[in-house]
C-alpha cells in the first residue's frame, strides 16, 4: 500500500517512514530482498523525480541497511548515479549523490585491504585510482560541456586530495593522468590550457572563470610556483595569463557590436592586476589607476553590480577578495 | 489597493495574492492533497506573505491558525509534523514555530511541557560532528542546522555546546568561491548560502567569516540578464525564490546595493499571475504558494515602504516586528 501512495506522490515524508518501520520488522535473506526490490523501485521514481530529497534519503537508507547485512554493491550504485547525472549533468542531488557512493566506495576498499593486513601504500593505491578515475569523469564532463559548474567543482576537490594521496599510492595504472600530476605546476599549466580553450569557447561563461581563479589563488599551486623549482615563478604565470586575458579582452573587443570591452576579461584583469602587486610587495594599496579605470569601465558595462564596483573604487571593498 | 509608483509596467497585485493565499485552503483539488507533506510549511509560506503585505489576522483569522498548528503535534516524537498524525520533523517543527510567533510572540498555545519536549527532540539530532538530521532517519543537510537553530533561539535554548559545533560543521561547507554548499564537498548553492549565513547569524558568528568579499560577490553574480532574476548556482536559470535566498544573505552583510534592485523588482512583478494572482518561478509558470511567499518577502527586502509592507527580517524570514520580541543569543566573548 505504501508502494501505492509513494509511487503517486513520493514526497510524502511520513510514508518513507512508515515504510521503513515495516522493512525493519524483516530479517536475512527476506529483508534483503525487500530492500533490493525497493531499490528498484526508487530508480524509477528517481527517473521521474530526481529532485526530491526523500527518494534520495531512502535509497542511502537502504543502501545502509545492506551495509549492515553485507550485501550492499556499491559498483550499482555507481552505475546508477552515473546513469541518472546522462540525463541531466547538473543535477545537485545526482552530483551530491555520485560523492557519496564513491567516499562508499573508498571506506569498503580500504577497510577490505586493511583487514586483509595490506600496507598503507597499498591502500593509498587503491583510493588513489577511485579518484583518478573521478577526475577523468570531470574531465569527460567538461569536454561535453564546459558550463558544468558542478563538474569544475568536483574538479577542485578531487587534484589536492588526489595530490595527497600520490605520496604513498602508486598511479601507474594511469599513465595518462599521473603524467599531469608531476607536480602541481604540471597540472597548473594542463589547467591552464584547459580555461583558455573554455574561455575561447564562451567569454561570459562564469563557470569557467570562476575556476580560473581557484587555480590562481589554490594554495597548492602557488607554493609550488614560488619553491624556484619551476621553468616559471608565480608571478611568470600571472604576468602570462594577464597577457592572455587582455588578448582575449581584445578579441571579444574587436568582435563586439560596439567596440565594448568584454565583462568577465575585466574582472579578470583587475584580480589578476591584484594578485601581481601583492606578489611584488610594491603597493599595498591595490587601488592603482589600472584597477580604477577597469572598475570605472565596469560600472558602465556591468551596470547591475555597480555598487559594488564603486564600493571598491571608494576603498570600501577589498579589491582582492580571500 | 495597488501600488503605483512601480519602476516598471507590471504592478504589485496585492488583492488577487491575498485571495490566492487564502484560497489555498479551499482548493481540495488532488495537487492540494498531493501536498500535504507540506502543509505545515505551505501555511507558513501563507502566513508570512500576509504578514509581509499587513494583512494577516484580516484573512487568516488566528485562532482556526493556531488550532491547525497544534494539531500537527506529534507526541510520539515531541515535534510537530506537517499534517495532523504526520511524523514530527524538523522542518515542520521551525513553520510551527514561526506561525505561531508570528500571530502572538508569547506562542499561548505552547505550554512548558511541550516546549521542552521541542527542545529535546531538536537536541537530539544533532550529531557528534556538529551537524542536524532532519528526523531520525537520518538525513543530514546544512538546511537542517538552520531550522535547528532558528527553532531553538525562538524557544530561548540555544547554548554554546549547540552553536560551536554546529558551526564548525557549517565551516566545513564553505567552498573556495566563498559559498557554501549542502554538507562539507557539495557545490555552492544559494539556498544553502542562506541556511548557513542565517546560522551564522542567529549563533551571533558571523565575524568567522573575517571578509564576506568573496561570497557577497558570489552571490551578486547570481544576477543575470536579460531577465535580472537571481539564480541558484553558475549557468542556470533565474527563479524568483532565490530573489530571497540571495537578498537576504546580502542584507544581513549591508551589500543589497551590490544588485540591481530594480531590475530585479521587475522580474519578480512579472512572475505575477495576472488574473489569479500568485507569484511563479519564472514569467508564465504556474504559480505556488513557496514562490508567492519568496517573491513577496523579497520585494519587502527592496523596499518595504513603498509597497507599505511590514519589513521582514533577513535573518529569520518573518517580519521584524515579530523577531524584535525575542531575545536574541548574544555570544560573550
Amino acid at each position: 500500500m505504501t508502494t501505492q501512495l509513494l509511487m503517486k506522490n513520493p514526497e510524502f515524508y511520513t510514508i518513507w517512514n512508515y515504510r521503513r518501520e515495516v522493512l525493519l520488522h524483516n530479517q536475512g535473506d527476506r529483508y534483503q530482498q525487500l530492500l533490493e526490490d525497493d531499490l528498484k523501485l526508487l530508480m524509477g521514481l528517481l527517473k521521474r523525480y530526481p529532485k526530491c530529497y526523500w527518494i534520495w534519503h531512502h535509497r542511502k537508507w537502504c543502501l545502509l541497511e545492506l551495509v549492515k547485512l553485507e550485501k550492499v554493491s556499491w559498483a550499482y550504485e555507481f552505475a546508477v548515479v552515473s546513469k541518472l547525472l546522462e540525463m541531466d549533468t547538473r543535477n545537485y542531488h545526482g552530483w551530491q549523490y555520485r560523492r557519496y557512493v564513491v567516499g562508499n566506495i573508498e571506506n569498503e576498499q580500504s577497510s577490505k585491504l586493511e583487514s586483509s593486513g595490506a600496507p598503507k601504500s597499498e591502500v593509498d593505491t587503491a583510493l588513489l585510482e577511485i579518484n583518478i578515475k573521478e577526475f577523468e569523469y570531470t574531465t569527460a564532463q567538461i569536454n561535453k560541456n564546459i558550463s558544468n559548474f558542478s563538474a569544475w567543482h568536483n574538479r577542485s576537490n578531487l587534484i589536492p586530495k588526489i595530490f595527497k594521496l600520490l605520496r604513498t599510492g602508486d598511479g601507474s595504472k594511469y599513465p595518462q593522468t599521473l603524467e599531469l600530476f608531476q607536480r602541481p605546476y604540471t597540472l597548473l599549466m594542463h589547467e591552464l590550457k584547459l580555461v583558455k580553450t573554455g574561455t575561447y569557447v564562451d567569454t561570459n561563461d562564469s563557470s569557467v572563470w570562476l575556476y580560473f581563479y581557484w587555480l590562481l589563488t589554490e594554495k597548492l599551486f602557488v607554493e609550488d610556483l614560488r619553491s624556484g623549482e619551476n621553468e616559471m615563478s608565480y608571478l611568470d604565470v600571472l604576468d602570462e595569463q594577464l597577457l592572455m586575458v587582455e588578448e582575449l579582452n581584445m578579441v571579444e573587443t574587436f568582435e563586439s557590436d560596439n567596440q565594448t570591452e568584454n565583462c568577465w576579461c575585466l574582472k579578470t584583469i583587475i584580480l589578476i592586476k591584484g594578485l601581481i602587486q601583492k606578489e611584488k610587495e610594491e603597493n599595498d594599496n591595490l587601488l592603482t589607476d589600472d584597477i580604477k579605470e577597469c572598475l570605472k569601465k565596469l560600472i558602465e558595462l556591468d551596470p547591475l553590480r555597480k555598487g559594488k564596483y564603486l564600493d571598491q573604487l571608494a576603498g570600501k571593498a577589498a579589491i582582492i577578495p580571500v | 489597493m495597488e501600488v503605483s509608483d512601480q519602476p516598471s509596467e507590471h504592478q504589485f497585485l496585492k488583492q488577487k495574492h491575498i485571495q490566492y493565499v487564502i484560497e489555498q485552503d479551499s482548493h481540495k483539488s488532488y495537487e492540494y492533497w498531493l501536498s500535504e507533506h507540506l502543509r505545515m510549511n505551505g501555511l507558513y509560506w501563507g502566513v508570512t506573505a500576509l504578514a509581509t503585505m499587513d494583512v494577516l489576522e484580516a484573512n487568516l483569522p488566528r485562532g482556526k491558525v493556531e488550532e491547525y498548528v497544534m494539531s500537527c503535534w506529534d507526541s510520539a516524537s515531541g515535534a510537530f509534523g506537517a499534517f495532523p498524525k504526520h511524523d514530527g520533523h524538523i522542518l515542520s517543527t521551525l513553520s510551527a514555530l514561526q506561525i505561531l510567533l508570528i500571530y502572538d510572540v508569547a506562542m499561548p498555545t505552547l505550554d512548558s511541557e511541550k516546549r521542552s519536549q521541542l527542545t529535546q527532540f531538536i537536541v537530539g539530532l544533532q550529531q557528534d560532528d556538529g551537524s542536524f538530521q532532519g528526523d531520525r532517519f537520518g538525513e543530514i543537510d546544512t538546511r537542517f542546522s538552520y531550522t535547528a537553530l532558528s527553532s531553538l533561539s525562538i524557544l530561548g535554548e540555544l547554548t554554546p555546546e549547540i552553536a560551536d559545533p554546529a558551526i564548525a560543521f557549517i565551516m566545513q561547507c564553505q567552498n573556495f568561491d566563498g559559498s557554501f554548499g549542502l554538507v562539507p564537498g557539495s557545490e555552492s548553492h544559494a539556498a544553502q548560502v542562506f541556511t548557513c549565513i542565517g546560522s551564522l547569524a542567529i549563533c551571533d558568528l558571523l565575524h568567522l567569516l573575517k571578509d564576506d568579499t568573496k561570497l557577497s560577490n558570489w552571490l551578486s553574480e547570481r544576477q543575470v540578464l536579460p531577465s535580472g532574476g537571481f539564480n541558484g548556482r553558475p549557468e542556470k536559470l533565474p527563479d524568483v525564490c532565490y530573489s530571497w535566498w540571495v537578498l537576504s544573505s546580502l542584507a544581513i552583510f549591508g551589500k543589497k546595493h551590490w544588485v540591481d534592485l530594480p531590475m530585479l523588482e521587475k522580474f519578480i512583478l512579472a512572475c505575477q499571475d495576472g488574473s489569479d494572482g500568485g507569484i511563479s518561478d519564472r514569467p508564465d509558470n504556474q504559480t505556488d504558494i513557496y514562490h508567492t511567499c519568496f517573491g513577496i518577502a523579497g520585494l519587502s527586502l527592496i523596499d518595504h515602504r513603498r509597497y507599505g509592507f511590514k519589513e521582514i527580517d533577513p535573518v529569520y524570514c518573518m517580519p521584524s516586528e515579530t523577531t524584535q520580541h525575542f531575545t536574541k543569543w548574544k555570544r560573550v566573548s
